[in-house]
């Protein structure tokens, strides 16, 4: 009897010293990760929820009504970033997650938007509160919880879409016509559905602003050789080149361009130009390339307090700064749900869903709060009033925040053959 | 302009790509799937010479990473492909498995993203006939013609190149003449490995080593095979300029996404008017090499 004693007593001191062992015996809050591994959206997302997760850890874990919950995250590779990779298989993979990991909160994905859009009935059926970080650009996302809430109010996203960035994307090239004087636009996009509708979105509303567009060239997804179309857009006197592509190949493009050395700048959403190892795999051929990161933090930059501080233990905890879209959001998003479910005192779904409805807190990349009607995260180009992209360009093999112009730690240079 | 330098790049580099896959059947019967990943292989290999072993010259590398794609390629027939010999849908079904395991691995064992890429062999470029065109370009033109130069002469005045032509035309009177079948077809997958090693060495520096590309490469072997005819070199050359060119051309006068869809279409039509290709003589005793 006094052993058991003992080692009762023992244990209450064990949990006084080492409160991590007091909250291990509490069930732990699981976070479901589908997300599609294999690629950029996917591993660097996985990489920011599972540092968010560590340091919430750490610190002792989500306060659920006065008792410390650990977190757990679930990762699944949905694969819906591959080709020929139905929506099916993203969708299988977001039930097994609820049905067998039982996952309590779904961060992340899924990371296409045609799978995320469908698993919007989904978290509806299993009534599981998602975060959307990563890969999903539509509109239609937020659209869909605004125009039926009650089905659809368990969809959040804390990030970016195609209408904010159409806009972003707009005030900086305007921003370089008042520096430069241009006034002549190639577009160059992949032959996807997002990246047509962006170039056909740009073309109309650059033509509004008085621009002159070449026609847009769609390239098919693999496509080697953007010779023919550079020509064309050089012939055309194209002062900027806008770019809406996600394959790899389009670094091609960017060497093409380098070694025709074309008097334009190449701006626009380029995945392969995102990671910090792009400037050694372009050979140092894509310096004065403007690519958007979607959210700020995707890159080093001083937006807030908090931004320098995530990249800082980003690096430490991975060895290399966050690569590219979706690391920030993904990071952000374990923090709003951790605030939303302290402050609900709960995990139940409703509680949860009005919790993060009313959150409003300095993140990574700005003010972080959610329009309560559409569960969009509030873009802003001031990070005091709400969440700022990361528009950076290639500087000498850095990248350097360009855009917004409040968050902006240098001035977009041309190329030496443009002077 | 653009259309002539372009259009003869263009068609020079799908040759390159076709030309291993058309060495393997034409010799061996085998219809090789595995000939994008081969070519991924070729290009990972050299980058992890490159990026790995300090100080390691880059023709070395080259040289290693070719050098080791072609032992796979044999390994492939030895250990693999000799049990399903002759049966050609079990042929394609092993050699496609094999190939989608090579390209997934390699995405497993940790090639994802942007990142990996080959140096140019010389960066700049020179305007020809008012083009520009960067060397790395050139090196690729020049290459694709020497080796198809040096194929010829293999193939007609070594013993192991006459040894092949001769398993190519008759493969049970070779047998008879004393080539062995199974040595040749091990020979042949190597060398046809190498050759897909060879084409990403000289075409990765233009963009970056990605799996995605060994899909993409498979299907333009396929597709410029299929119309010039398997097994027919003749038939490469020809199939690739007539591809090469359209894309080129439906690039500049209809719009660039149509590529894909020109390539196919030259496949679809060459099956419904010459289903064995343009040179294709599958079923007749026919000189193939």
């Amino acid at each position: 009897m006094r052993k058991v004693t003992c080692i009762i007593v023992l244990l209450f001191a064990a949990g006084f010293v080492f409160p991590g062992l007091m909250y291990a015996a509490e069930k732990p809050i699981v976070i479901g990760a589908p997300l599609a591994t294999a690629f950029l959206y996917g591993w660097d997302a996985e990489r920011g929820i599972k540092l968010a997760a560590e340091e919430i850890n750490k610190a002792g874990g989500v306060n659920v009504g006065g008792v410390k919950r650990p977190l757990a995250v679930e990762v699944i590779d949905t694969r819906d970033l591959e080709p020929g990779v139905p929506v099916s298989e993203a969708l299988l993979g977001l039930e097994k997650l609820i049905l067998e990991k039982k996952a309590d909160f779904i961060i992340g994905g899924p990371v296409r938007s045609e799978a995320a859009l469908a698993a919007m009935d989904i978290l509806n059926k299993y009534k599981k509160v998602s975060i959307i970080t990563t890969g999903v650009l539509t509109p239609a996302y937020h659209k869909k919880v605004e125009s039926n809430y009650k089905k659809y109010k368990y969809c959040f996203r804390n990030t970016s879409h195609v209408g904010v960035m159409m806009g972003e994307f707009v005030t900086l090239l305007e921003d370089l016509r008042k520096s430069y004087g241009f006034k002549t636009a190639a577009i160059m996009v992949q032959d996807v559905e997002h990246a047509r509708k962006g170039g056909e979105v740009m073309q109309k509303a650059l033509t509004d602003k008085g621009w002159t567009v070449i026609a847009p060239k769609v390239y098919p997804t693999g496509t080697t050789d953007y010779s023919v179309g550079l020509s064309d857009a050089s012939k055309k006197g194209a002062q900027i080149l806008f770019l809406w592509m996600d394959m790899p190949e389009s670094t091609i493009l960017l060497k093409q361009w380098a070694d025709m050395k074309m008097k334009s700048i190449p701006v626009g959403f380029v995945n392969a130009a995102e990671q910090p190892g792009f400037a050694k795999a372009s050979g140092g051929k894509g310096d004065y390339l403007i690519v958007n990161l979607v959210n700020g933090g995707n890159a080093p930059a001083k937006i807030t307090p908090w931004t320098m501080k995530f990249v800082d233990a980003y690096k430490k905890r991975w060895g290399l700064e966050p690569e590219g879209y979706g690391t920030s959001s993904s990071y952000m998003a374990v923090y709003q749900l951790k605030n939303a479910i302290e402050k609900a005192g709960s995990t139940d779904p409703d509680k949860v869903i009005t919790a993060l409805e009313t959150i409003d807190f300095m993140g990574v990349y700005g003010r972080m709060k959610f329009d309560p009607k559409t569960h969009q995260i509030i873009p802003s180009l001031d990070p005091k009033q709400g969440a700022v992209t990361g528009i950076i360009q290639w500087q000498k093999g850095k990248r350097v925040q360009v855009f917004p112009p409040k968050t902006a730690e240098g001035k977009v240079l041309l190329p030496p053959w443009m002077k | 302009m653009e259309i002539v330098v372009y259009g003869i790049i263009n068609s020079i580099t799908l040759s390159l790509i076709s030309l291993g896959f058309t060495l393997v059947y034409s010799i061996s019967r085998v219809p090789n799937f595995a000939h994008g990943a081969l070519y991924v292989t070729s290009g990972y290999l050299t980058w992890i010479f490159l990026n790995k072993c300090t100080g390691m010259p880059y023709v070395l590398a080259i040289i290693l990473g070719i050098g080791i794609t072609a032992v796979v390629g044999a390994l492939i027939y030895q250990f693999i492909l000799v049990r399903v010999r002759g049966m050609e849908i079990s042929e394609i079904i092993a050699t496609y498995a094999i190939g989608l395991a090579i390209l997934e691995g390699l995405r497993w064992g940790g090639l994802r993203g942007g990142t990996f890429s080959l140096p140019a062999f010389f960066a700049g470029s020179v305007d020809i006939l008012g083009v520009s065109v960067d060397y790395q370009r050139l090196i690729i033109v020049g290459a694709g013609i020497l080796t198809f130069i040096l194929l010829y002469l293999f193939t007609r005045y070594t013993k192991m190149g006459l040894a092949f032509r001769g398993i190519a035309q008759d493969e049970r009177a070779a047998m008879m003449l004393g080539i062995n079948s199974d040595v040749t077809a091990v020979l042949s997958l190597g060398i046809g490995s190498a050759l897909a090693g060879l084409a990403a060495i000289l075409l990765l520096p233009l963009g970056n080593i990605v799996v995605e590309t060994g899909y993409n490469v498979l299907i333009f072997a396929i597709a410029v095979c299929v119309i010039g005819g398997l097994g027919s070199w003749g038939g490469v050359i020809v199939a690739s300029f007539i591809i090469g060119f359209a894309q080129i051309l439906t690039e500049s006068f209809l719009s660039a996404h149509y590529q894909m869809v020109v390539a196919l279409l030259a496949i679809i039509l060459t099956l419904l008017v010459k289903p064995s290709g343009i040179f294709g003589k599958q079923k007749e005793l026919e000189e193939r090499v």
